[in-house]
């Protein structure tokens, strides 16, 4: 992936021993968060999120569709991630697909809880229109356009800021016979905001030595030995967790981690959302 | 019938009779004296079997059967990588999981669980010393020949009791467990009718002896307590569960010689 | 063989050897003495196991062995719309797999080309066999058969596949146990749930008395190698990729003839000795037949 010297490698271990990393950050610290939403206008919500070189691209696509009949209360959301071979050389041909599902299960643990749906990020039941006959569909695809390191934070806080940038049109029920598939009408004119307030932040700590460092570049996440990325909520509950990379973690370790991920999400999250809401002021400023 | 099956008719299992506006009874209550289906305590593992040496085609081979979940799985190799693989100075790992089509309850629902490829590498890629076998790959194919729940962790002791057959340098065994969330409780070792209202699921996969985790996933919305409660209790099953794939591994050869 | 008797490690390593750079010279050496390399006389099959039931989530399951070849059998039943030229038969399909566990040469993604082939034969063989009458399959005449999925997995692949894979796919049939199902409002058909039999029942079962399969004159089969004058049956997977002729032969249980494959080969073989093939596969039939019924008294005693 990434040709570095001894040298190099040695500089970045050394550098994130003594918490000054290559690029002049702390161990805990992101790079420079940049947020711009409506970016497909097709789409019912999108968004473009760059953490560094790191350049992401989220999109959502809402359809009506029929809730599966062990769920009939829940609507369905599907998470699918490209990686683009403009990103990386390796990329090319089928070479991103290994990590395009990596990143695709990732973040469907991570954002839509367990098989029933319970505990999920996205609230299925809000997708719901009539029960058991119709609910909405959001179709997520996410692009990974330039990749410099921590896709799946990046990816997520796209999710988070095109889901919130995402209008439902709202849905007319004419009611019919039970038994028969009910008429709906979409209006033109009143949408509905999608709330988002219960999505979770992804916090991956990449352990480099002894240390974890938050938001590694590629460089950096070659010199991993592994890496934790945890799902956190504004309440600070835990959504979901994955492991990345080969060496064996300790519990105790893994324990440390949960609660500096922890601890960093809340900031995290106020950042994102503090970014998101810049993003909507300013498109609302363009005529 | 062969020159009919092109013509093959839609075909549908039939569901169980249930009676309108009287749903089944539910599989958990928050009740704490409620008994699970089969009888286990909540943190009770259901009795495992193992068998090394199964496949005699293979260079390593396991069976394991927890309860209804029954899985196979073969290594092969150290062989040849394919001709499109670049040098490497490591060896590789390749996993594949597969379901037979009778396994799921309905006919073929087992494509569904695509990710367990890359999930069970994953999960043993940390287990294996890579460098003492370059050049080459080992393949590890596993084959679920009936899914009973907690199929990932089965798969996954199974498959490293399965390369230490194959004689595949290992730092230790694997072995993986997971539990679900039922309401407050948390019940370990869950079958397919409890991971269906599972509210979360963690699963972990360790080296007991090392003390070393390999693989953690978690789903659904979890506290920090419960999370550590969790690792604990998964912790500990790991642990007794090394302990009986490690007696698997000696049990041909503390047998009477014939 | 005198390096054979030699009980010092070197010469073990050069038999093993000798078995590896020269496989024909090796065997014939053994077929002199009218044995193979395995112990067994040249007419003897391998030791034969049948494990009825090893799947619960299946209507009907076998595991079955010879030697080292493993195969597992599972038959699923689901209810289909018969044809509208025969509105009173269900269905079968049979498919054969043999996947990436069973054999070094199977990789994911590439699928082993024996396996289309053998899953035809099956196919052709059970079909034409009689063994199942297609009018025991239907429920509602014109609205719903069964259809029965039998599905072949290879679990171990060393040699004689087919005869492996036809004794599972008997057993299989045998192990059969059809649910109580019932036709509900909306026309389609629904489980009978065993145990409140003794409560009132809204709709009367469709097929009370149809829950095992009459099957008559169950076909068997015999794989023999033809090399030179010899005959071996049960050839393993080792024989099989050194003399490739081969006969598989499949009887039912009156001893009538089926099918006989011989596809092609490097041997053409005599008119006799196709008959002594037929004469293996008679012996064999008994002792797969006395296997099978073992198993089946074994499984109705448990």
């Amino acid at each position: 992936m990434v040709g570095l010297s001894v040298g190099e490698k040695h500089f970045i271990k050394g550098g994130i021993e003594q918490n000054l990393r290559t690029d002049g950050r702390k161990r805990y610290t992101y790079r420079p968060i940049y947020v711009e939403t409506a970016v497909i206008p097709q789409a019912n919500g999108s968004a473009r999120v760059k953490f560094g070189a790191t350049e992401v691209i989220a999109s959502v696509k809402a359809e009506l569709g029929k809730p599966s009949p062990s769920y009939p209360d829940k609507g369905k959301v599907l998470i699918h991630v490209d990686c683009s071979p403009t990103a990386e050389p390796a990329f090319e041909g089928r070479g991103g697909e290994e990590l395009s599902s990596e990143l695709s299960v990732a973040l469907q643990r991570c954002l839509l809880g367990g098989k029933s749906g319970a505990g999920a990020g996205i609230d299925l039941s809000s997708l719901s229109i009539v029960e058991g006959k119709i609910c909405w569909d959001l179709y997520i695809e996410g692009l990974v356009v330039s990749s410099d390191g921590n896709l799946l934070d990046a990816l997520a806080a796209a999710i988070k800021a095109s889901l919130s940038n995402t209008a439902l049109p709202k849905v007319q029920v004419s009611s019919a016979a039970s038994d028969e598939q009910p008429e709906v009408d979409l209006s033109d004119e009143e949408f509905l905001q999608f709330d988002t307030c219960g999505i979770p932040a992804i916090v991956t700590l990449t352990k480099v030595g002894k240390h974890y460092i938050l938001d590694a570049t590629s460089e950096e996440e070659s010199q991993m030995s592994s890496a934790v990325s945890v799902s956190v909520n504004r309440q600070g509950r835990i959504c979901g967790l994955t492991k990345r990379g080969g060496a064996g973690l300790n519990p105790s370790v893994i324990h440390d981690m949960i609660s500096v991920a922890k601890h960093l999400s809340e900031q995290v999250i106020n950042k994102l959302d503090s970014e998101i809401a810049a993003a909507e002021a300013r498109e609302e400023d363009v005529p | 019938m062969a020159g009919k099956r092109g013509a093959t008719p839609a075909t549908y299992s039939p569901s169980l009779t249930t009676a309108k506006g009287k749903k089944k009874p539910p599989i958990f209550t928050d009740d704490a004296n409620w008994v699970r289906s089969d009888g286990r305590h909540f943190h009770q593992c259901r009795p495992a079997f193992l068998r090394i040496a199964t496949v005699n085609s293979a260079s390593g081979s396991a069976y394991a059967e927890f309860g209804n979940t029954k899985v196979i799985v073969s290594v092969f190799g150290p062989r040849e990588s394919k001709k499109a693989m670049m040098y490497s100075d490591v060896g590789r790992l390749n996993c594949n999981v597969s379901y037979t089509t009778f396994a799921t309850p309905s006919r073929g629902q087992g494509s569904d669980n695509k990710d367990f490829s890359s999930m069970l590498h994953k999960a043993l890629e940390g287990a294996i010393i890579l460098e003492s076998f370059p050049k080459t790959t080992v393949d590890v194919f596993a084959l679920v020949l009936e899914s009973g729940g907690s199929d990932l962790p089965v798969i996954i002791s199974c498959a490293s009791l399965a390369l230490a057959d194959a004689g595949i340098m290992l730092y230790d065994l694997v072995a993986a467990v997971s539990v679900s969330c039922l309401g407050k409780n948390l019940v370990i070792d869950p079958i397919s009718e409890e991971e269906v209202y599972q509210e979360g699921s963690f699963m972990i996969s360790c080296m007991p002896s090392r003390n070393e985790v390999t693989q953690l996933t978690v789903t659904g919305e979890w506290s920090t307590p419960k999370i550590s409660e969790a690792m604990d209790l998964c912790l500990d099953a790991c642990s007794k569960l090394g302990n009986i794939m490690r007696s698997c591994l000696k049990e041909p050869l503390s047998a009477p010689e014939e | 063989m005198a390096a054979a008797s030699g009980s010092n490690l070197s010469s073990e390593m050069e038999v093993d050897a000798f078995r590896r750079l020269f496989p024909l010279r090796f065997h014939e050496r053994h077929l002199l003495q009218s044995i193979r390399p395995d112990g067994r006389t040249l007419g003897k099959a391998r030791d034969t196991t049948i494990a009825l039931g090893a799947v619960t989530s299946a209507n009907g399951s076998a595991l079955t062995k010879i030697g080292c070849t493993t195969m597992l059998a599972a038959i699923k039943l689901e209810v289909m719309t018969p044809t509208a030229e025969s509105p009173d038969e269900g269905c079968i399909a049979i498919d054969f797999h043999m996947p990436p566990i069973c054999s070094p040469i199977v990789r994911p993604g590439r699928p082993a080309e024996a396996a289309p082939v053998l899953a035809k034969q099956l196919s052709d063989t059970i079909t034409s066999s009689g063994v199942i009458d297609l009018k025991e399959l239907s429920l509602v005449g014109g609205k719903a058969a069964w259809m029965a999925y039998l599905d072949i997995y290879c679990l171990d692949a060393d040699g004689s596949l087919f005869d492996a894979a036809l004794l599972s796919a008997v057993a299989a049939f045998s192990h059969l146990r059809i649910p109580v199902v019932s036709l509900n409002d909306e026309g389609r058909i629904v489980l009978v749930s065993e145990d409140n039999g003794g409560g009132k029942l809204e709709k009367e079962p469709v097929n009370k008395e149809k829950r095992k399969l009459k099957l008559d004159s169950l076909p068997f089969s015999l794989t023999c190698i033809l090399h030179k004058n010899y005959i071996l049956a049960d050839p393993t997977a080792e024989e099989e990729s050194i003399m490739e002729t081969l006969v598989t032969v499949v009887l039912d249980s009156s001893s009538q003839l089926v099918s006989l494959y011989k596809p092609g080969g490097p041997v053409p073989a005599h008119t006799s000795a196709i008959q002594d093939c037929v004469a293996l596969t008679r012996q064999r039939l008994k002792e797969l037949q006395k296997i099978l019924n073992g198993a089946i008294s074994d499984m109705e005693v448990d």
